[in-house]
């Protein structure tokens, strides 16, 4: 059946800096803002642009995020007109291949995005926390006659050699992208959100399979091959909250910016259209004690605050016992602190009891990781 | 192994005051998350029995929005079912839209296949697992097992609810009604076990005894006249009956209490209800909350202690909120004192300096008021 979009997102990656949060999941379930899992967004996203057709490539520890994934039912994915599924590598007539880059994961599944015969293609990233109705982006890519589109974002021209940069001229078409450039040429970072005309990308990655070379990234190979080949690169400006969440330290900030109220992702927009979706825990209400406090924080059901909490993240089955003191911190499902355990700039790993009256990074600056 | 198909029986449910004029006790909004009819659904799910009936009463829209499609109760998606069944020829004739006459208008006794039906209200919250019950009707041999309570405070609850008198070998004697003259009693469910076959006898009998008869009426006839086996099955877990305004009011806040809580809901024993994809609660800098459930998607900016707060409810700067139960969407503007409350969906009190429900009383904001 047609399809006019059909979204990819690379959901295989380690998350190699997020450290043993990723021991045993994936960078894209790992937990985010008390109920929510980093993939819940661009999937969200996904579905609040309807776009029904998605395919998740996953690689690192697969069968808990292809469980996760499901048939889409938690985003809503799984209409008549949907077709969602994970793709994990697989063995084939030409022999079994794990995914050998971005690039190469989307080429291996060339026959899942033909099944739809689609005239563009969108590639995300399921590791980053941002709303987006990518719609906007594809009218762009169809009024401007691009081969790809790419979303950018304004960053602090002091940080810019963090990222990818894209340089456009007045009509924001690309003329130069730079992979963590030294000496960058703009303040537009790339945010690893690509809208393509099918047929163009799937030239580019029949190509660079068979390129010896390649690295088969989009980033490192196809954009600078299109872009060499004199290819239409549109970029598109994205305003809003957008984070990359590949560290700790990330991590803990973008879930203290929601704690902390500063509504640039709009969680708490009323538009019921417009949410985020993940999974349902059959959990009692959250309960705040008679002695317990919270405040400047985030909490969701089934936990139980008990202590005193400023500025957390608290996830569901929390016990945060009388006498505990947490504070910024970011407290992963079923996690315990016990009473008098005090608690300051940490990440709290998903069921981690901490002990009675322990002591934890109290009054450090650096984000702490408490794992199993 | 039997097969079983539970009905969700909304017809005998009481009215809790002006919280049940425009809707089902059955969809009334618990603890801030639930329906009051997500305790019979889960426990029949819970129990395994996959084909559930809701005989709706009235308001049949405000049922199907609950319910929704009914995924959340059921174990396998094809087979399995949550169907709402209406008898529309009772709603221009009140008096006669009975449990079973809406099971003679919608339920094709014959053409479904099952052994044994269990048919429960809401407003009796538990958790049941009817395993067991079930195994033991089918080994007492009896017509119907109605589920009981032990209770030694009939002189302050359950009031009106249906007493019964148990004989050897738990044979239902007697069975008339509790009017608190007592302390002890054995207190109905209203929970019943009953077979296909007897199921379609009291169907087919209705008509020849009196149309207005209920289920629970009917059985009450039938013990009268001693022409059916009815047995009892104690219950020992803890049951919170949903039987006035008043009632709901107390009983939710006493679940604040944890030992209270420990005894209704059990970790193996969940409670399933419908999702909004709401946001976590969101505490602002000055919020001071004790002794309360939150839920989802509330923003508290303010003070709320001994309370209730449904989802998506604001609570502004300097409001005061003391033993409340706000339902969801609710509004509480900045520095209004709210007191011995419940303030119903989507009300927005902001124009007033407080509002107390005075000696007691619990003071009601309707649906959607705007103060």
């Amino acid at each position: 059946m047609k399809h006019k979009v059909v979204a990819m997102i690379l959901a295989g990656g380690k998350g190699t800096r997020l450290e043993s949060l990723t021991k045993k999941t994936s960078k894209p379930a790992v937990s985010f803002a008390a109920k929510y899992r980093i993939i819940d967004f661009p999937l969200s996203n996904c579905a609040n642009s309807g776009i029904g057709v998605v395919g998740v490539l996953t690689q690192y520890e697969s069968t808990a995020l292809d469980a996760y994934i499901g048939n889409g039912e938690k985003w809503g994915l799984n209409g008549v007109h949907c077709l969602m599924t994970s793709l994990a590598p697989r063995q084939t007539e030409q022999g079994a291949n794990w995914y050998k880059g971005t690039a190469d994961a989307i080429a291996q599944n060339i026959d899942f995005i033909d099944e739809s015969n689609p005239e563009f293609v969108v590639i995300l990233s399921g590791d980053h926390i941002y709303k987006c109705s990518y719609n906007e982006m594809i009218e762009l890519h169809e009024k401007t006659g691009a081969d790809a589109t790419i979303s950018v974002i304004e960053v602090d021209p002091a940080e810019a050699s963090r990222f990818g940069i894209m340089a456009v001229n007045k009509t924001d078409r690309i003329v130069e992208f730079q992979e963590k450039p030294k000496v960058p040429k703009s303040n537009l970072a790339s945010m690893g959100v690509y809208v393509f005309s099918w047929p163009v990308l799937r030239k580019y990655l029949i190509a660079d399979m068979k390129d010896p070379k390649s690295e088969h990234d989009f980033g490192k190979n196809i954009i600078p091959n299109m872009l060499n080949d004199g290819k239409k690169l549109q970029a598109y400006r994205f305003k809003g909250y957008w984070r990359d969440v590949g560290t700790l330290a990330s991590l803990h900030e973008a879930n203290m910016d929601i704690a902390l109220d500063k509504m640039e992702l709009n969680l708490y927009e009323r538009d019921a259209n417009n949410r985020i979706y993940t999974e349902d825990t059959y959990s009692v209400p959250q309960y705040v004690g008679k002695r317990g406090s919270i405040t400047r924080s985030i909490a969701t059901q089934g936990a139980s605050i008990l202590g005193d909490c400023d500025s957390c993240v608290i996830s569901n089955g929390v016990v945060i016992e009388a006498g505990a003191k947490c504070t910024r911190a970011v407290i992963m499902e079923n996690a315990i602190v016990k009473k008098g355990a005090v608690v300051h700039n940490v990440i709290i790993a998903p069921g981690v009891v901490i002990p009675e009256d322990a002591k934890i990074n109290v009054g450090g600056d650096e984000v702490v990781l408490i794992g199993k | 192994m039997e097969k079983i198909i539970g009905f969700c029986n909304l017809h005998d449910d009481p009215h809790l005051g002006q919280l049940t004029t425009k809707r089902p006790c059955g969809v009334v909004s618990f603890l801030g998350r639930y329906g009051l009819m997500d305790f019979t659904l889960s426990n029949f799910s819970n129990s395994h029995i996959d084909r559930i009936y809701v005989l709706v009463k009235n308001s049949v829209l405000s049922v199907r929005s609950h319910i929704g499609n009914g995924a959340i109760w059921t174990n396998n998606t094809r087979r399995g079912f949550v169907n709402l069944l209406l008898n529309e020829d009772g709603l221009f004739n009140p008096k006669f839209n009975t449990d079973l006459a809406n099971l003679k208008a919608n339920f094709s006794i014959d053409y479904v296949d099952f052994d044994y039906a269990v048919i429960a209200p809401s407003f009796m919250l538990a958790s049941i697992d009817y395993r067991p019950i079930i195994a033991a009707h089918e080994k007492s041999g009896a017509d119907v097992t109605i589920v009981y309570k032990h209770i030694n405070n009939a002189d302050e609850e359950f009031h009106n609810c249906d007493r019964l008198k148990i004989g050897a070998d738990n044979k239902v004697t007697k069975i008339d009604t509790n009017l608190g003259r007592t302390s002890e009693a054995d207190i109905s469910l209203e929970s019943f076990i009953i077979s296909k076959k007897v199921l379609r006898k009291i169907v087919n009998d209705v008509s020849k005894v009196s149309e207005l008869f209920s289920l629970r009426e009917m059985i009450k006839y039938y013990v009268g006249e001693e022409a059916l086996d009815v047995r009892a099955y104690e219950f020992e877990g803890y049951v919170i009956p949903m039987l006035s305004l008043e009632g709901y009011f107390k009983h939710s806040l006493d679940l604040l209490n944890v030992q209270n809580r420990n005894k209704l809901f059990s970790e193996d024993w969940p409670i399933y209800t419908t999702t909004h994809n709401t946001p976590p609660a969101l505490y602002g800098r000055n919020a001071d909350v004790r002794n309360s459930f939150i839920a989802n998607g509330s923003i508290i900016k303010g003070k709320v202690e001994n309370c209730i707060i449904s989802r998506d409810v604001v609570i502004e700067k300097g409001a005061v909120v003391k033993n409340a139960i706000l339902f969801t969407r609710s509004e509480i503007g900045k520095d209004v004192k709210v007191i011995n409350a419940l303030i119903d969906k989507g009300a927005r009190v902001s124009g007033v300096n407080a509002l107390e429900g005075k000696d007691g009383e619990v003071l009601y904001i309707k649906q959607g008021a705007k103060i």
